[in-house]
């Protein structure tokens, strides 16, 4: 036996260990879809659904919670309670423990880390509750479906903008990243490197943390700018960073020079679309918040008594001056 | 519970000797588990119900309770000393958010075994405390200074030692897995329902109380926080003191620490921001003077599973986090305020 078997023969006996521990009636996470579960009353049922959200200071996540709320209010039998972790993994567990000792119908998770997050979603998935994981996935499989962006893929799109759109003769681009060891800036940034080869004459010259905050994109780019005597592109993992990045680059009146590249498209006065209209960025690609789809799926599993896709990845949209003001109107219909 | 500063000025009764004073004072001296029964018995009654049961009674609910109370609970004793001398730690969280990374690396990336791993990171939070007491005991800086300060170093040391990153912990005993024996710290016992970071929180405290009945150090402890040049000029040795009561606090923070990475699966350099303000919190609500030399270890843990309690009931009943934030800030006040009607003694 070698290492590998050894250490894998370790896990599944500490597996069993911990299984035999266990208090409730236990489901295994991989037995085929029961996932319409015995919560399914149809029609004329009653539902009570749990919100664990990783926190509402960021507004992508307020706008999920918004979504959910909206789609949720035209479903006469749903109820959604919400909770916010704060960014803090122990919180949310807790969260997500309460909801399990009120015996909600329902638990939609947007975790805030996957790895201490995924005992708790198993646990109350291993209670008969569906789970739908929103946005950051927990690690294995015991959740009914997962609904998110696909981030490699947005920064591909951005990456392909850039090198075929707007330096079609090469250029000089900076990158400001998001928090480190968050996978969205991995994959951010992982996609991007992937889109711009593409155009072998774009560079990317310089890079920097901005922890996805509008502030701090701005001092990254203060540096950057003083660093950098020629920069032709400004990607930013979101728009907040972007429009930071853009404030110091107007601070020096070089504002001009660049143009500037930010993901999310938040349909709120703040956000990415409005920045694309009036001018301050070039560009914003779409990352959906998935409230709407994920009410959609919890619709289907308890009133429709129906199945699920395991996952679902909403794509991503370019918006730039040509499409801001349509997209923004019909996402936002109230201004 | 060893309250030192509050001996009655008259000759006492017996009834009042084993109170420490009238019954205004005992009220006052217990106010905090008098309000730890009185939000208990609201939880009780606005409770949601389900085919009779009452939620927040369930078992499986009042372990969840604890269990969340316990790692703030375990820096909240260590606060208690350091706020006794009249100091104050902010670098606990910083450092519950150190020991959690360090443990993870030891155990997962560097392939340490349990006990070797738990010693070095324990080492490390009491030698990061003890630090921390000489800069402001022999340097005189003011504690506020230097933790704040500390609580910077190891929100960066924790970082660097990460690489920035969250280290998950998988279980077993191949390379780049935590020994099951760590595990075990997360888990239940007691017929399935009391966990171990609950048991680790009594043993805490209750060594924390025993420890100020018993040892000399808790004359010293009160006299440097009702007055230190007093306690300096009769011969207490302040350095000491201080040293000691801040190592205890590291020791305390990153023995959380480890609790925290057990329970969460990984060590995050982010782990534990703001602790430090949950752990004042129930310290204060626990009736401890922030001036030094009144309080309790006993009143904190009260003042810690009031907040937690708190925090659940609320939770259950949906309240929107932003009330809640409210609602505790109120409740904060609130016991303050009570502190300053407390009777001088």
């Amino acid at each position: 036996m070698n290492k590998h078997t050894m250490s894998l023969a370790a896990t599944a006996v500490a597996a069993l260990v911990l299984a035999g521990c266990g208090t409730t009636s236990e489901r295994t996470s991989d037995e085929p879809q029961a996932q319409n579960s015995k919560q399914c009353k149809g029609a004329d049922g009653k539902y009570v659904i749990g919100m664990s959200q990783a926190n509402v200071a960021e507004p992508y996540r307020q706008r999920m919670d918004d979504d959910i709320k909206a789609a949720a209010a035209e479903v006469p039998q749903f109820e959604v309670k919400f909770a916010d972790a704060a960014q803090d993994n122990a919180k949310q567990v807790a969260d997500v423990e309460n909801y399990i000792t009120q015996q909600i119908d329902l638990l939609i998770i947007s975790p805030n880390e996957a790895k201490p997050l995924t005992a708790v979603v198993k646990k109350a998935y291993d209670q008969g509750i569906p789970v739908l994981v929103l946005d950051r996935k927990v690690e294995g499989d015991a959740y009914t479906g997962f609904i998110g962006g696909d981030n490699v893929q947005i920064g591909t799109e951005a990456g392909k903008y850039v090198a075929e759109k707007v330096l079609p003769n090469g250029g000089n681009v900076v990158e400001i990243k998001g928090l480190a060891g968050a996978t969205p800036q991995a994959e951010r940034n992982q996609g991007f490197a992937t889109g711009i080869k593409a155009n072998p004459k774009v560079k990317v010259v310089a890079t920097a943390s901005g922890d996805w905050l509008r502030e701090k994109g701005q001092a990254q780019m203060d540096a950057l700018l003083k660093a950098n005597p020629k920069i032709d592109v400004v990607y930013a993992h979101n728009d907040p960073m972007a429009e930071g990045a853009y404030l110091a680059a107007k601070a020096v009146g070089r504002e001009k020079e660049m143009k500037f590249i930010g993901i999310d498209a938040l349909p709120i006065p703040s956000g990415g679309i409005k920045a694309v209209e009036q001018g301050r960025l070039t560009a914003t690609f779409t990352y959906p918040t998935n409230g709407k789809e994920a009410i959609a799926a919890a619709k289907k599993l308890l009133v429709d008594c129906g199945t699920i896709e395991k996952t679902q990845t909403l794509p991503t949209r370019l918006i730039d001056k040509t499409n801001a003001a349509q997209i923004y109107a019909q996402e936002n219909p109230t201004g | 519970m060893t309250d030192v500063q509050d001996k009655p000025a008259v000759a006492a009764t017996p009834v009042e000797k084993a109170f420490g004073g009238g019954v205004v004072a005992t009220l006052f001296r217990f106010q905090s588990v008098f309000g730890l029964l009185a939000v208990f018995v609201a939880a009780i009654i606005f409770s949601p119900r389900r085919n009779g049961e009452i939620l927040f009674l369930s078992a499986d609910n009042l372990a969840n309770v604890v269990r969340a109370v316990s790692e703030i609970g375990i820096i909240a004793v260590g606060m208690t000393f350091v706020i006794l001398i009249g100091g104050i730690d902010l670098s606990v969280g910083a450092v519950l958010g150190l020991a959690a990374v360090g443990s993870a690396v030891l155990m997962v990336e560097s392939d340490w075994g349990f006990v070797p791993s738990v010693l070095l990171v324990l080492a490390i939070g009491l030698v990061f405390g003890a630090l921390q007491g000489m800069a402001t005991a022999m340097i005189g800086i003011q504690s506020f200074i230097v933790t704040l300060a500390g609580l910077q170093i190891a929100r960066g040391l924790a970082r660097i030692w990460s690489d920035g990153q969250g280290v998950a912990i998988a279980y077993g005993d191949g390379p780049n897995e935590a020994p099951s024996s760590f595990a075990l710290l997360g888990e239940r016992t007691f017929g399935g329902l009391v966990p171990i970071p609950v048991l680790i929180f009594a043993v805490v405290a209750i060594a924390a109380v025993v420890f100020l009945r018993i040892s000399a150090f808790s004359r010293h402890l009160y006299a440097v926080g009702g007055n230190e040049k007093a306690a300096r000029l009769s011969g207490v040795p302040v350095v000491r003191v201080k040293i000691a009561v801040f190592a205890i606090c590291g020791l305390l923070a990153a023995l959380a620490g480890i609790v925290h990475a057990v329970q969460l699966n990984q060590g995050s350099p982010n782990d534990g921001i703001g602790y430090e303000l949950d752990a004042i919190a129930a310290v204060v609500i626990g009736g401890t003077s922030l001036a030094g030399g009144r309080g309790s270890v006993a009143g904190t843990v009260a003042g810690a599973l009031l907040l937690g309690v708190l925090n659940n009931i609320l939770a259950l009943n949906n309240i929107d986090s932003n009330i809640q934030l409210l609602i505790k800030g109120l409740v904060i006040v609130a016991a303050a305020a009570l502190q300053r009607l407390r009777p001088a003694s």
